[in-house]
């Protein structure tokens, strides 16, 4: 009861900054909860992995277990009574309350959670489940009155740590901040102190670096703790513009865990060249390739740099960044293969889809078709928009040809015939059909005057191009 | 069938519906899916999530313990007044007419239109006796006893009570943990008496007694042993004398072998004079309870779903009042 229950405290602030779990990690959690027994194994199996699909922006599938979760504990409170235990019913109560909170049913986790504290107000768990209830359903004054009430009743070191983070965060979330920095200071110092080495031996000597939302032993328990609570205060210290500060408790972060998508994320926001947030970016999407707040940073990021869409190494991090790059520069239609082919992977993927929506809401901001001389402005928005044109804008698109100056990215010449095949107008991508020759002979180290009918859309390379029929071609002047 | 009726009535333990009952002069006043209403009288908009009630001789307070929120309703007119509380209000009282709400997380009593007043750690319980306002905050263990709007002393007696009575010469804190209630009292705010009280008892009322002859009746909810233990609060020197005897411990007294058995347990009950009622919460079940016999009066009740009238028992099923004699 006593680790799962630590843990449990933790989770509600986890969800915006696991790690990702892969496929293959969700797989070994499911099987080992197949084989797990008891209540609290239980319970802390289905909450572990609805906080993990919650982090993999999985709400449905984060929601199920969660239901699971509460379904578990409303059956052992009947069991509880009819035996008579009523510490064990307390409990059971306490974790309804977590899970209705979990479910966003406000009313009856406040309920289950009063429930609770009827029966053991002299147990600091209880109170700290209550608290992180509160704080899952958005009520941190209630959260900061009863982990204040966890923190006065615990008694071993590790629950006191525990509970003090849980006051930490419901302080933060109420906006008292200079109480909560003080006491995360005071938590991390102790965490890392002479108190814990015992503990840390066991983890040097474990290995372990998992972070769970729900797990068993001190062990698990302090590694989660010392991770969320040097998070919380990085974060802190990078808010308060403490930046030196923040990067070093980030970098301490990692140094437990080099793959922490928060504190990698965090390092980005913090990198002082480009090239340095590039990296942090790609290592936190490796990490967490689905959280939302890293989806926003990066994409701020781009606009604010210009910089080209990102080599892909074929990871789901990579290919995230590759489609939100893809957005970033009006690729829609790239964008949309991009999220299609990570979509087939993770349907049930939250993030995707709020991306694959943007990528098709791109197309419907076409107003106008393109006038006889497009502006590279137009010329982007029919290529973005090209999908949702209208079929009567359809029809007057095939009518109409268009004249600009056309960069030509090579050119055979023989015969006084010239071969074109592909280039840019405007930096507009485009390309022929096929290949086709001109008479004459044209340079194409400078821009020639092309007349051209637009076909659609294609790919030329790695990027979005519009599919042009060539009417003639004029040397550029 | 009958276990499968049983089941049902398990499974619909109804801890989050939202239905509170109380008794007042004009009838019984139920709040209700965000409503407030006096059959045949009046209907008017309440708080979203009710979870306390109290009445006076005109007035009802219905608490929204999860919004900070609380509305006043007079009960001639249906006059709605909405206030907006500090932290938690857990509990309301009435007091010569006068508004009292404890809000537990900001640590106050609020006399409405007047005071805050400021208490000790977890503040639970608010009872009323000889004019002065008494709260046990849990955490603290600390009993305060408030006057003009003033804590005017306060006695340490020990954490952790899960329920808390007064009448006028005592006050009677419960304890789970060590199955004891503790008899305050009031004059000196000394612990004067400890009894026992079953297994893990959780809540407890003054049923009856208390006359000059009579030392007042405890009953206690006691939901490991699924009983309601009756046994006699303190008895004064007076009243010992005239009876012939000093009360021993739980079940040498008046009341031994007179306790109810219930088949999930009870952690609720309620007294009205000699009446009584008793609860479980973790079933939704409402017992009649005598000093004979209880019986099951209805399942699926929400807690404070339910009240002792002056005709008979009121609870709320099916989206309506029922009142059964």
């Amino acid at each position: 009861m006593r680790r799962v229950l630590l843990l449990l405290a933790l989770s509600s602030s986890l969800l915006a900054e696991s790690r990702i779990a892969s496929d293959f990690e969700l797989a070994q959690m499911e099987k080992q909860l197949a084989t797990a027994h008891g209540f609290e194994a239980q319970l802390s199996g289905h909450a572990n992995l609805g906080d993990v699909r919650a982090a993999r922006n999985e709400p449905s599938l984060a929601s199920r277990e969660y239901r699971t979760a509460y379904d578990l504990a409303a059956r052992e409170r009947l069991d509880a009574r009819r035996d008579a235990q009523l510490a064990r019913y307390a409990t059971a109560t306490s974790y309804a309350a977590l899970a209705a909170a979990k479910l966003h049913r406000d009313a009856e986790a406040f309920a289950f959670a009063e429930e609770a504290v009827r029966y053991a107000s002299d147990d600091a768990e209880t109170w700290n489940l209550y608290a992180s209830a509160m704080r899952i359903l958005g009520y941190p004054r209630k959260a900061v009155s009863a982990a204040r009430n966890a923190v006065t009743l615990a008694k071993k070191p590790l629950d006191v740590a525990v509970d003090q983070y849980a006051l930490a965060t419901a302080l933060l979330d109420s906006g008292e901040s200079a109480e909560a920095e003080t006491l995360l200071v005071k938590l991390t110092e102790s965490l890392r102190s002479e108190r814990f080495a015992s503990l840390r031996n066991d983890v040097a000597r474990q290995e372990s670096f998992e972070i769970y939302s729900s797990a068993h032993g001190d062990v698990a328990a302090y590694v989660s703790l010392l991770n969320r609570a040097q998070l919380r205060l990085a974060r802190l210290y990078e808010e308060r513009g403490r930046n030196e500060l923040a990067r070093r408790t980030y970098e301490r972060v990692l140094d437990a865990r080099s793959d922490d998508a928060t504190a990698l994320a965090g390092l980005a926001r913090l990198a002082t060249s480009s090239d340095e947030r590039e990296r942090r970016f790609a290592e936190a999407f490796e990490a967490n390739p689905f959280d939302r707040e890293l989806v926003a940073q990066y994409r701020a990021f781009l606009h604010s740099s210009a910089r080209a869409t990102p080599a892909s190494n074929g990871s789901t991090g990579s290919e995230v960044r590759r489609a939100i790059a893809q957005l970033v520069r009006g690729e829609s239609r790239a964008a949309r293969e991009t999220l299609d082919a990570l979509l087939a992977k993770f349907p049930a993927n939250e993030t995707l889809r709020t991306l694959r929506v943007e990528a098709e809401h791109a197309n419907a901001s076409i107003a106008a078709l393109p006038s006889p001389n497009p502006t590279a402005a137009e010329l982007r928005a029919l290529r973005d928009g090209y999908d949702a044109l209208a079929p009567e804008q359809r029809v007057a698109l095939d009518a109409m040809t268009f004249t600009s100056l056309a960069t030509f990215e090579s050119a055979q010449v023989a015969n006084a015939q010239t071969t074109l095949a592909s280039g840019t107008i405007y930096g507009v991508a485009f390309r022929f059909s096929e290949p086709t020759i001109f008479a004459g002979t044209f340079d194409t180290s400078a821009p020639l005057r092309l007349t051209y009918r637009i076909l659609g859309v294609t790919r030329a390379g790695d990027e979005d191009a519009l599919l042009l029929e060539p009417v003639r071609v004029e040397g550029g002047r | 069938m009958k276990k499968l009726v049983l089941l049902f009535a398990l499974l619909a333990a109804p801890l989050a519906t939202a239905q509170l009952l109380i008794d007042t002069p004009r009838g019984v006043v139920a709040a209700h899916d965000g409503r407030v209403e006096l059959a045949d009288r009046w209907r008017v908009d309440g708080v979203a999530n009710a979870t306390s009630i109290a009445a006076s001789s005109d007035r009802v307070a219905v608490l929204d313990a999860l919004h900070n929120e609380a509305v006043i309703v007079e009960l001639a007119s249906g006059r709605v007044t909405r206030v907006a509380t500090a932290e938690t209000p857990i509990a309301a009282l009435f007091v010569s007419g006068e508004l009292y709400v404890l809000a537990r997380d900001a640590r106050v009593l609020q006399h409405v239109g007047g005071a805050s007043i400021p208490l000790a750690a977890d503040p639970a319980f608010v009872r009323a006796a000889n004019g002065r306002l008494y709260v046990y905050s849990r955490v603290d263990g600390v009993l305060e006893e408030i006057e003009r709007d003033r804590v005017v002393r306060r006695a340490t007696i020990a954490p952790f009570a899960s329920d808390l009575e007064v009448d006028g010469a005592n006050a009677y804190l419960l304890f789970p943990r060590d199955a004891r209630v503790r008899v305050v009292d009031l004059r000196t705010l000394r612990v004067s008496d400890t009894l026992a009280a079953g297994a893990v008892p959780v809540d407890v009322a003054l049923a009856g007694g208390g006359s000059a002859l009579t030392a007042p009746i405890l009953a206690v909810a006691d939901p490991s042993a699924k009983r309601v233990w009756l046994t006699e609060g303190t008895q004064s020197m007076t009243q010992a004398v005239a009876r012939g005897f000093l009360r021993g411990v739980l079940g040498l007294g008046l009341f031994a072998n007179r306790s109810s058995e219930f088949p999930t347990g009870i952690d609720r009950v309620v007294a009205r004079g000699s009446r009584w009622l008793a609860y479980d919460s973790s079933s939704g079940t409402l017992y009649r309870v005598t000093r004979q016999k209880s019986t099951v009066v209805a399942t699926g009740i929400a807690p404070g779903a339910y009240a002792l009238t002056a005709g008979g028992i009121a609870f709320w099923q099916n989206g309506r009042v029922r009142i059964v004699p």
